[in-house]
């Protein structure tokens, strides 16, 4: 019984992984604190449900145009609301209350869409294969979300440090201007690091529509508020702090949802992040130069 | 005249309320924090006095005192943690508070009633009463900036460099801030649950924070005018485009980032700078009419 619920921990957890990369990519990289993720996420989900529903393609297909909706979504985003902001060097909460004026807009149509419905993926859309082990299930599924999850950060990782483009994402999170110098195009370097995040919140939203089996339209804002646990345990813009982040807050999810109640694992996840922030606000892998930003001395 | 006026009072009290609530936030905006708690200290204040009047028969007025003083003192201790964290984490640790104490309402069944909430409240307040609340907490707005507070609290939000080399301590001025914000929230909410007759727990979730922040922003967060103008707009606005009715957070989240882009300042703050501007100018044309030339030189 513990084991199995160790098990939907760590796969809840992954889920919530995979969507705080994408969170933490943004928070780090842009400092913005983009309150929009969870109605992308949310818009993802039914355009994966929509390709499979409509137009009966395979899941593997959903998954893609999740992430390819996602990215574009969040591309959009970070025109609209984000650009002119920087344009103009606004406050920090300016950001803040454009992206809850585009997840507004999002969420609301989307109600109209989907007319307030909560929505299935047609039956047999994923094999229902469940594997035995010492008396524990795991379905196919649950197998492929970690196995995303952890895939996605490898991936990543590789992106942000090995890779070309990871070194003009880590030079423009230093310092936009100092790249500017340097010759690298920093408003090109952010649509990309929006594409990639907002792709990683699309793969979230497909995979969680169908671990669940349902897609509606508020699905996002318990999963963002989430996040936000997940990337302050997890400390400030840090990749592999998201991963455990997310196992951690995962697994005591589901631990106190099965020895307690549901309305507790809320409560605790929620207590969790304040007093995280409040205790150690640069979370578990934050970095000393987080301190700064994050704390007064 | 006085008919139409009445027939819209409910309008008119969620205009007060919100006005209160955003006000509330500003203040706390005003000194450089943001913290956005404001509607976790209203649903204290209004939890207290629903509490106080149905269960103990407390007299209202005294347990809408009760609810403002209690959520002073919540925002009060949780100013002490909040002061040591930086601008964006504020306002992610008040989202928690928020959060926390929206399932406390939720689940503590013996005390708040769980997600039914707690009817049956007194109507005790009318549309006087908030016009009063709402005017004199303008006119205490409209003095704090004459006075030392009000001015050091701008100094923090321009630059906190500047404010610590004046010798300004930026901690205790924005915990000051902080405590004031929770009154006024509390006193907000206990108001609220005394028109309404009940609170519910879904009330003081992410939606009121989101209108209470757009107010306070729409409005200006530094005029004593600000929140009301702010909480009129957003309260008449939706009511006068019914046509659009189905497209209502559309609507409004669209405003919300023209409005950041294009107004970051919010409407009446823009409106008493450009009042400043010309009072100024004409101030100098005034003083140096004689000879323009000169003018320029002097100022």
């Amino acid at each position: 019984m513990l084991i199995q619920q160790l098990v939907n921990g760590i796969v809840v957890g992954s889920t919530y992984a995979i969507f705080a990369l994408g969170f933490t990519l943004i928070f780090g990289i842009n400092k913005v604190l983009n309150m929009a993720f969870g109605s992308i996420f949310m818009c993802s989900a039914f355009a994966g449900l929509y390709v499979v529903r409509s137009l009966g393609y395979p899941f593997w297909l959903s998954l893609i145009v999740g992430m390819a909706a996602g990215g574009v979504l969040s591309v959009i985003l970070d025109r609209a609301a984000f650009a002119p902001l920087r344009k103009r060097g606004a406050p920090d909460f300016a950001y803040v209350l454009t992206s809850i004026g585009a997840s507004m807009i999002l969420l609301s149509l989307a109600q109209k869409l989907s007319k307030t419905e909560n929505l299935r993926f047609p039956f047999g859309t994923f094999p229902e294969v469940a594997f035995e082990l010492g008396g524990v299930s795991i379905q196919l599924l649950q197998l492929l979300i970690v196995g995303v999850g952890v895939l996605m950060l490898l991936v990543l990782m590789y992106a942000l440090f090995w890779s070309s483009l990871g070194r003009r994402i880590r030079s423009v999170a230093f310092s936009a201007d100092t790249s500017q110098l340097l010759g690298i195009n920093a408003e090109l370097v952010n649509l990309q690091v929006f594409f990639l995040a907002g792709a990683l919140v699309g793969l979230a939203g497909v995979l969680i529509g169908a671990a669940f089996n349902s897609v509606y339209f508020l699905m996002g804002e318990p999963f963002m508020m989430r996040a936000f646990a997940v990337i302050i345990l997890g400390g400030l813009g840090s990749i592999p702090g998201a991963l455990l982040g997310g196992l951690a807050i995962g697994i005591v999810q589901s631990l106190s949802y099965a020895y307690i109640s549901s309305a507790a694992a809320d409560a605790i996840v929620f207590a969790i992040l304040f007093l995280v922030i409040l205790v150690r606000p640069t979370g578990m892998f934050g970095l000393e130069s987080a301190v700064v930003r994050v704390q007064r001395r | 005249m006085i008919d139409y006026l009445l027939s819209y009072h409910s309008v008119l009290d969620h205009i007060l309320i919100y006005a209160l609530l955003a006000s509330s936030q500003a203040i706390v905006l005003r000194a450089g924090t943001f913290s956005i708690g404001t509607v976790a200290y209203a649903a204290v204040g209004a939890y207290t006095t629903a509490i106080l009047t149905t269960k103990y028969s407390w007299n209202p007025m005294l347990a809408i005192f009760a609810g403002a003083v209690l959520a002073g003192i919540t925002s009060g201790v949780m100013a002490f943690p909040l002061g040591r964290l930086r601008g964006i984490f504020q306002a992610v640790a008040t989202l928690a508070l928020v959060q926390v104490v929206v399932t406390i309402a939720i689940n503590w069944d013996g005390v708040t009633n769980g997600a039914l909430g707690i009817n049956g409240i007194p109507k005790a307040v009318s549309t006087g009463w908030l016009i009063a609340c709402v005017g004199i907490v303008i006119l205490m707005v409209r003095q704090l900036g004459r006075y030392r507070l009000g001015r050091a609290m701008d100094v923090i939000r321009e630059d906190e460099t500047l404010a610590v080399s004046l010798g300004i301590s930026v901690a205790y001025h924005q915990r000051l801030a902080m405590i004031m914000s929770g009154l006024l929230a509390g006193l907000a909410g206990g108001l609220h649950a005394c028109v309404s007759y009940a609170v519910t727990p879904e009330e003081f979730g992410f939606h009121m924070l989101v209108q209470v922040l757009a107010m306070a922003v729409l409005g200006g967060t530094l005029s004593a005018w600000g929140p009301l103008v702010g909480a009129t707009v957003l309260v008449v606005l939706p009511e006068a485009f019914r046509v659009f009715a189905e497209y209502r957070n559309v609507v409004q989240g669209a405003w919300l980032i023209v409005i950041m882009i294009y107004l970051p300042r919010g409407i009446a703050d823009t409106i008493s700078t450009w009042r400043h501007d010309r009072r100024v100018e004409r101030a100098n044309s005034r003083a140096t009419s004689p000879d323009p030339k000169l003018s320029r030189s002097s100022t």
